[in-house]
């Protein structure tokens, strides 16, 4: 019998080994300001965060799966519902909230309230179009797409640009059916 | 009042100056900083002259002028902080808690990414935060 779903990351929060916040936060900037450095286009770093990002999640999901013990989620709304109590909890030490449903549930919004990737960081007037957090946006696609589900991640809200929040739109665009590599009959 | 407050680098280069006066005096501030930058400098060379502690990052009132009162600051990077008043009765406690969280902002503004150290200090956020604690000083010292 599965174990019931965790209803907040707080448990697993505890048990997990950490790091220094600042430690984090200063080696993020430094992969940042590099990024800059070796590509110069804002949109080439943005790019490659993003898929810093995705190499992470694809790995990512499956300590996440072993560590909560969450079980199948039913729906999108359940997956939402998990990344924002669970997966952020566990990994980055804050809860997102889940809001601004569409009405086929395949979209909606985490809102991040706190954000220790951006502590100290202000954004430069020559990289006013940097989506400085964009590997966060690639680590929830890549962990949706281990876990069969095609989405679109993208930043609508950004602190640094002067928002109250960060808000991040996860958009579901398929359901990959579980394939096996093997017919039955080989 | 706290008339100005600047930043000094370790090879007196000017990383962050600013004024807090309506009057155009700016210059005349300035003056009294650069001259102050010496006074730190002798008694950082000569500490038993000056009876200075060392790893004592306070420094103390290092020149007064008529109308000025310079207090400096040297951090354990030799980055000097180098603080100018009107106020003639000041006590050695609140320069050392003005520094205290002086230094506290400075830290924070030297930390992000984007800022290259040992190049002067543009950030907005520590401007504001400067300006912040020289209010809260304005104020206490007037009432």
């Amino acid at each position: 019998m599965a174990p019931a779903a965790p209803k907040s990351g707080d448990v697993i929060f505890a048990s997990v080994d950490r790091v220094n916040a600042e430690l984090f936060t200063l080696t993020y900037g430094a992969i940042v300001r590099q990024l800059i450095t070796d590509l110069e286009e804002v949109e080439e770093v943005n790019k490659q965060l993003d898929q810093m990002g995705y190499n992470i999640g694809v790995r990512l999901v499956d300590e996440f799966l072993a560590k909560s013990s969450v079980s199948r989620c039913v729906d999108f709304r359940e997956t939402a519902d998990v990344i924002a109590k669970v997966g952020f909890k566990m990994f980055l030490g804050v809860t997102a909230s889940v809001t601004n449903w569409d009405a086929d549930g395949t979209t909606c919004s985490l809102i991040l309230e706190d954000n220790p990737l951006v502590d100290f960081v202000e954004l430069p007037d020559t990289c006013q179009g940097l989506h400085y957090c964009n590997i966060l946006s690639g680590v929830v696609r890549g962990a949706l797409e281990m876990v069969s589900m095609k989405t679109e991640v993208t930043w609508l809200r950004d602190m640094l640009r002067g928002d109250d929040v960060f808000e991040l739109q996860v958009k579901l665009l398929k359901q990959v059916p579980e394939e096996y590599p093997y017919k039955d009959d080989e | 009042m706290i008339v100005c407050v600047a930043v000094v680098g370790h090879q007196n280069n000017p990383l962050y100056i600013q004024s807090f006066t309506k009057a155009d005096d700016s210059l005349k501030l300035h003056h009294i900083v650069h001259c102050s930058l010496d006074v730190v400098d002798e008694r950082v060379n000569n500490p038993k002259k000056s009876g200075l502690i060392i790893n004592e990052t306070f420094l103390g009132l290092l020149n007064p002028t008529e109308n000025y009162k310079v207090y400096g600051y040297l951090t354990n990077t030799k980055v000097k902080f180098i603080l100018v008043t009107t106020d003639l009765e000041v006590r050695d406690a609140d320069a050392r808690v003005f520094f205290g969280r002086f230094h506290t902002a400075y830290v924070n503004a030297v930390s992000n990414p984007f800022h290259i150290p040992g190049k002067k200090i543009t950030s907005r956020k520590f401007a504001e935060r400067v300006s912040t604690i020289v209010k809260s000083f304005g104020l206490s010292s007037s009432s």
